[in-house]
């Protein structure tokens, strides 16, 4: 009983905020010392396996056909390597020309982690604030607006994905600037688009691209998604629109947090 | 070399061994979580070790002992997670008295039963996170992402219930003979 009045007592000061400053370090820190044993496991996990593969065709008994299978086993993961290499550098190149990032300064981050809750949509990056990444900056990925900070740490951020329900962008569509809201349906689901008027005039695969109205949390013109369907019923207050992210959230590698926060 | 016999865990207090133990087994099962487990996701969820910890306590060491593991547990794995503070901590002491009191009086002979307690409080546990969450303010967790984290959570819990009930029991001692038949199965 008296864990859970605690509990209770715990969720409350946070929910209202009054020991937001002291569970917010108490956060940063878990996650400033926990990063590098991520890092050494994810680097010890490697060689392991490679230790483990070199014990078992490593014995007396192995025969040339092995010696010879396992160098072509190497070469293919020289090449599997390579080809990660470029892939690698071919998404850090698409970040370098994203021409609707314009003047805003930026930080390449890599993806360290998807979300470790069942019940949120996130990934966490390797950019926080020593590299200059604070709470409210848009990220970016190859294809369009993949989210935004919402915990920083000194190594690393948490950033809400762009279809997590808390998830909210006004976009702006058509050449008439119809203003809409995106908004998050679940990681993996269609994008909700909402208050755009009945009769609108809509295309399939017409893109959505951030309004940048005054108080807007991000900058203006960051492609969001393109709309997928769409219906609309007689006594119906809005169209039934349905869009997909333009940044394919599923294979993110790196990504470009925008040094950029919206003005109060 | 003289062999000294280990203290008999049955029937004593916490000591200092213990806590240790406990406190080994919850950085142990954080880093797998965070380190492989977060990135086994299927229609975006994953199997979840933190909440699995507190169900072995309560199982293993009782309704009181399951509720200061799950209360711990729920601390730290709050530290890493965007939901609200203290609601890991919450389901975490809910969950790990109401399963050590459900399992008291059961007979543990079979090799399933972990696993069938594991998934039925995983179950009940996920269901409270996202109601308690709603409650909180954030409906879709309820209307949203329960059914996925039910769907991978649930049989992953009872896949894993073994292994993890086993290495709870090394850190978290049974409280006492009043246990009774509870105490004894064949689990361990």
């Amino acid at each position: 009983m008296l864990l859970v009045l605690a509990s209770i007592a715990i969720i409350t000061v946070d929910y209202r905020g009054e020991a937001h400053g002291v569970i917010s370090g108490a956060k940063r820190g878990a996650h400033d010392a926990f990063a590098p044993i991520q890092r050494g496991v994810d680097d010890l996990a490697r060689p392991v396996g490679s230790f483990l593969s070199g014990a078992v065709h490593g014995g007396d008994l192995e025969t040339q056909n092995a010696k010879l299978r396992r160098e072509i086993g190497t070469l293919q993961r020289q090449a599997l390597m390579s080809q990660a290499a470029r892939n690698s550098l071919r998404a850090l190149e698409r970040l370098d020309q994203l021409p609707w990032v314009g003047s805003i300064p930026t930080v390449t981050a890599q993806v360290t982690a998807l979300s470790p809750s069942d019940f949120a949509a996130s990934i966490q990056l390797d950019k926080g604030s020593k590299s200059g990444v604070a709470v409210g900056m848009p990220v970016v990925g190859g294809a369009g607006l993949v989210g935004q900070v919402i915990e920083v740490w000194s190594s690393g951020c948490t950033v809400r994905l762009v279809t997590d329900v808390d998830s909210s962008v006004g976009v702006r569509f058509g050449a008439a600037g119809n203003l809409a809201l995106v908004q998050g349906s679940g990681l993996g689901r269609s994008l909700a688009v909402n208050l755009i008027a009945p009769g609108t005039p809509l295309h399939k695969g017409e893109v959505l691209t951030t309004s940048g109205l005054q108080y807007a949390q991000y900058p203006a013109d960051i492609p969001v998604a393109s709309i997928t369907s769409f219906s609309s019923t007689p006594s119906a207050t809005q169209e039934t629109v349905s869009a997909r992210p333009l940044a394919d959230l599923a294979i993110l590698q790196y990504v470009d947090v925008l040094q950029w926060q919206s003005t109060p | 070399m003289t062999r000294v016999a280990p203290t008999p865990r049955v029937g004593r207090t916490l000591t200092t061994t213990d806590v240790a133990r406990s406190t080994i087994v919850i950085a142990v099962v954080l880093v797998i979580q965070h380190t492989i487990l977060d990135s086994v996701r299927v229609g975006g969820a994953h199997p979840d070790l933190m909440l699995l910890l507190p169900i072995a306590a309560g199982y293993a060491a009782g309704p009181d002992r399951g509720a200061v593991f799950g209360f711990i547990t729920g601390l730290v794995a709050d530290l890493f997670l965007p939901t609200p503070y203290g609601l890991s901590a919450l389901v975490g002491c809910l969950l790990g008295y109401s399963t050590g009191l459900a399992t008291r009086g059961l007979v543990r002979s079979s090799w399933w039963l972990p696993s069938v307690v594991a998934a039925a409080a995983t179950a009940a546990g996920l269901g409270a996170y996202a109601i308690l969450g709603a409650v909180l303010g954030d409906p879709a967790m309820l209307r949203t992402y329960l059914v996925p984290a039910l769907v991978v959570g649930t049989p992953s819990a009872a896949l894993l219930a073994v292994p993890i009930l086993r290495f709870v029991t090394w850190a978290v001692p049974e409280p006492g003979p009043s246990r009774g038949v509870a105490g004894g199965g064949g689990l361990r």
